[in-house]
This record gives structure tokens, sequence and C-alpha cells, in this order.
């Protein structure tokens, strides 16, 4: 199915400089600045209203940035000798006339960029739509609208894909597909963009996670390290929060400053956490094991910032 | 740009959208036809510029070929299909381009079916009643091409104006009450400038006998214009607007 003539060279698939999108007043996105890996799945999270959808507009050259760039496989969308071979998008799960079948919706999209009617029976098939394929979209379920969505991104055989809040309406059935489906599409050394506003959603699906809060990048890490922050977060409060902070950097240990004298200690145990203390002749008036969950701890990055 | 074209020219076969604008343009032309071939005194269907009047209500698949024009623009953002057609074809001047290409093939075949079936009704109107055919080959045949020619360019005109307005109910209110008010007034009061009113334009193209019209000639010249104008600004504002 690989096309011939692929580029690998480009370190960065994906690659967003500085982007900035102003609605009247309103900054949208605000210097934003990230980059892809190929073959990795990269979540871009935050609440809702945060900047997501705006930011993959500009990515795609729906909406051109107020200021900044963005480029993809080191070119701006628009100047892809053949984009839907290079990159398949799904930005909306609704983007279909109601009253036409998801054959000829599929159909109008090849016949715009000459792939032959063959690789749209492909793809209902990897879909596995085919059987619906006849019937009007207005008939179709909101599952079956996300998968036509997804087919029509992928009758270009692309090596990126992006996809907004893909799972929004999947029942659990088909949020498993998905999920099989991206990891599959990645391990092709293909390059996966999921939106969602939901971490728990996309946390077994990715590998990277971008998260924005008002425009601006929150946190760009690996899932692997954002699980960390959940395992054994413990709070002290000490009166002697310098102290123990001192004691901590020598254990090398992160931990970061809370209010009221207390100390957030990452990747660790009570029991180390009161050792250290002790070692350090450090006094505790309370230490308490904070086992947040992952979805707790991006809450807690977007909200911080939303102040 | 030729499978950008057939994609167009599929999207506006695949819904029932212009099946239904067919068949709302073959009941106007039938109702208009029948009533001004019946009901109009004979002495009122002798001339040759009366009978053109009565073989050219076929003239109205304009309207029809600009509605399905405005449908082949505005339905797609409306139903959300423009994010997939601008991110299969990122160009928007080659998109516009197939789009208003589709509207003149569209607008065409709808001027044969509206001219056709016009020119039909008219004539056995004419031949039940005994009124005596006043129109040479020639004058047919121009009449026949300038409703063809004429619908092709409204089918322009509506894809230019459904870029520009893009919503869908917007652009049709706006070409209707500009054709069915606007531009009337503006000939009533300012023939002198109404005239070259893409509607009057159109009058003229088909020789009505309307006062103040342009000729024939100058009429298609303006209709082109105008298809031509509104396509270029309607390419250049889909060009230049955000797709939300």
């Amino acid at each position: 199915m690989t096309l011939p003539g692929r580029s690998v060279a480009d370190a960065h698939v994906v690659r967003a400089e500085s982007l900035t999108k102003r609605f009247g007043g309103v900054v949208a996105v605000d210097d934003l600045s990230f980059e892809l890996q190929q073959g990795t799945i990269t979540g871009f999270l935050g609440p809702n209203g945060a900047g997501k959808t705006t930011t993959l507009r500009m990515l795609l050259g729906l909406a051109t940035p107020t200021s900044g760039r963005a480029f993809l496989f080191g070119r701006p969308y628009a100047e892809l000798a053949e984009p839907s071979r290079r990159v398949g998008a799904v930005l909306e799960a609704t983007d279909f006339h109601p009253g036409r079948s998801g054959r000829d919706h599929l159909r109008m999209l090849a016949e715009a960029v000459d792939l032959p009617h063959s690789r749209v029976e492909e793809v209902l098939r990897l879909v596995e739509l085919q059987e619906a394929a006849r019937r009007r979209v207005k008939t179709y379920s909101l599952g079956m609208r996300q998968r036509l969505g997804l087919a029509a991104a992928l009758l270009g055989d692309p090596e990126l894909l992006i996809l907004d809040e893909p799972a929004n309406g999947l029942d659990p059935g088909g949020v498993r597909w998905l999920r099989d489906f991206l990891r599959a599409f990645a391990a092709d050394q293909r390059t996966v963009l999921i939106s969602s506003h939901v971490l728990a959603e996309v946390a077994q699906t990715v590998d990277v996670v971008l998260i924005i809060n008002h425009g601006k990048l929150v946190t760009e890490s690996s899932l692997e390290q954002l699980t960390h922050r959940t395992a054994g977060s413990v709070r002290v409060r000490t009166p002697a929060s310098a102290s123990l902070a001192e004691a901590l950097s020598r254990a090398g240990i992160q931990f970061s400053a809370g209010e009221n004298e207390t100390v957030l200690v990452y990747g660790t145990t009570s029991e180390q956490v009161g050792d250290i203390a002790f070692a350090a002749n450090v006094p505790i008036h309370e230490l308490v094991s904070e086992g947040s969950s992952l979805e707790e701890v991006f809450l807690g990055l977007t909200e911080e910032r939303a102040a | 740009m030729i499978g950008q074209f057939r994609a167009e020219l599929l999207k506006i076969r695949s819904t029932r959208t212009t099946v239904g604008v067919v068949l709302g343009m073959i009941g106007i032309i039938l109702l208009f036809s029948l009533l001004t071939g019946l009901l109009t005194k004979t002495p009122h269907l002798v001339s040759t510029g009366d009978q053109r009047n009565l073989l050219g209500v076929g003239d109205f698949a304009g309207v029809f070929s600009a509605l399905a024009g405005i449908m082949a623009v505005t339905s797609e953002y409306r139903y959300g299909t423009i994010r997939p057609t601008f991110l299969f074809t990122p160009r928007r001047t080659r998109v516009l381009g197939a789009k208003v290409a589709a509207g003149l093939l569209a607008g065409a075949v709808f001027g044969v079916v509206g001219g056709g079936l016009g020119f039909g009704i008219g004539y056995a109107c004419l031949a039940g009643r005994g009124i005596d055919f006043a129109l040479d080959g020639r004058q047919i045949a121009l009449l026949l091409f300038s409703t063809v020619a004429g619908a092709a360019l409204w089918g322009a005109v509506g894809v230019g104006v459904g870029a520009i307005i893009r919503s869908q109910v917007g652009a049709i209110i706006g070409l209707l009450a500009w054709g069915f008010v606007a531009e009337n007034l503006i000939f009533g009061f300012l023939p002198g400038l109404g005239r070259f009113g893409p509607v009057h334009a159109q009058d003229a193209l088909v020789e009505f006998t309307t006062k103040h019209l342009l000729g024939p000639a100058p009429g298609g010249l303006v209709l082109v214009a105008w298809a031509a104008a509104l396509s270029v600004l309607g390419t250049a504002v889909a060009i230049r607007r955000d797709v939300d």
C-alpha cells in the first residue's frame, strides 16, 4: 500500500513555529511551537476552547495564522505537491452532505486527486463500511460517520494522520477499534496527531502528549514522564521546607513548593520522604501520599495556568 | 484540474438537491409557458417579438441554474464538506475554478431542458390556436442558443454569489431579492443603469421586447462580465477567508 517516492528524511513531520491566531481581541492560539517526530502518536490535549482545533486548522491551511508558521514535511500544507497522499485529516465527524451516500462522498474526494475507484473500495473495507456504502449518510450512526471520515483521510494512504477529537461519540468497542488502528498505523513508521479534551481517552494510545491551555503550550512530555508525576506524589507539610528541599535535591528527587509550608514530592513514596526528612532532621507536621490519577495531573496542569 | 472538475460534477449529481431544482424549473416553465400561451390574446401573439417573448419563457432556466450554482458552493459550507474539499485540494483557486466550470456546464444543461421545454410548449400553443409561426430558423437557433448560454452564465453567477455570501439561505434570498426586486426597481427608475444589471442583460440576450434593453450582443457581453466578475470575486473571497 505504500506509495513510492516517500521521503523519510524529514526529521520533523510537523513543525509549528510561534503559531498565533487572534480573533478580534481574543487570542485563540498564543505563540505555540512544537514538533512531531516520525512514527509517534502524539496526543494534543487541552480543555475545550484551549485552541486545539484552531491550531489544527492552521497546520492544515484552512486558517491563516495571525503570525508564525506551520510546516508539514518541511512545507506549508498548501504547498505540498499531493497533500492527500502525505496527510490525512479529520476535523469534524459530521463533514458530510446528509443526502449523499458514503461511497459518493469518498468518490468525489478521490476524483479530485485522481485516485482510482478501487482505492475507495479499499478504504471502505478498511473501516468496515462496505455494507453501508450505498446508503445516504443521514442514515449513519455517529460511529459510522467517524469511520467514514477516517476512510476519507486514508484515501491517499498518507504518512501523517491528524484527527480532531476522534473518540467523541464512539462506543467502547469503537474506541478500542480506533486505538488498535492507530497503533498499527504508527507501527508502520507513520505519524499520528490526535486531539482530545479528555486525557484518559487517549492515554492508552499516545506516546507523547502536548498539553495546551489558553492557546499556550503547558506541557510537552512523553506519556511515561507524565505518568511518573502520578506515581507516589507525596504532600509534606513542614516548617523547615528549605531544609527538606535541600535534602530532596541531594537525593535527586523531584519536588515543588506548595502553599502553606507544603512541599509536593514526585516519583517516590511517603516512607522514603519520611526517612529523608528524619535523616536531615526536618520536623514533619503532615505527610500524605497522594496517588493522583493521570486525569488529575492533566487537570492540574491546565488549571494552574488558567488563573 | 480535470479530476477536480469531475469531482464537482459528481457533487452536483450525487444528491437529490439538483433533481429538486430541475423539477422546480420544469414546473415554473410549464406554468408560465401555458399561462402565456393560452391566455394572451391573439393580436399580442402575432409579431416576431411577441412570439419570442412566449417561446423564450425557458430563459427562467437561468434562475434555477443560479440556484444550482449557489448550492454547489453553499452546501459545502453548510454541511462542512468544504473542509475535506480544501484538504484534498488546498489550492482554492482550483476548487473554485472547477466549480465555476461545473456551474457553466450544469447551467447549460438547465438551459437545454428549460429552453427546449419553453419553446416546445409555446410552439404547441401557437399551433393549437392556429397562429402563424413568425420566427425563421435563424431566429429560433439564436433564441435557443441565447437561452442555453444565458443559463450557463447564470450557473457561474450562482457559484460566485455562493462563494461570496456562503450562507445558503442568505445567498438564495440575496439572489431572488436582487433579481425580482432590486434590479427591477433600478431598471424602472434608471433604465440607463438598470439595463446593465445581469437580469436585464439576460433579457437583452434573448431579445425580449422590453423598452430600454441593450441589444442581444452587448447584453450577452454584459452577462459574461457579470459571471466573470462574480466568479473572480467569489474565488478571491474563498481564498482569503478562513474555513471554520
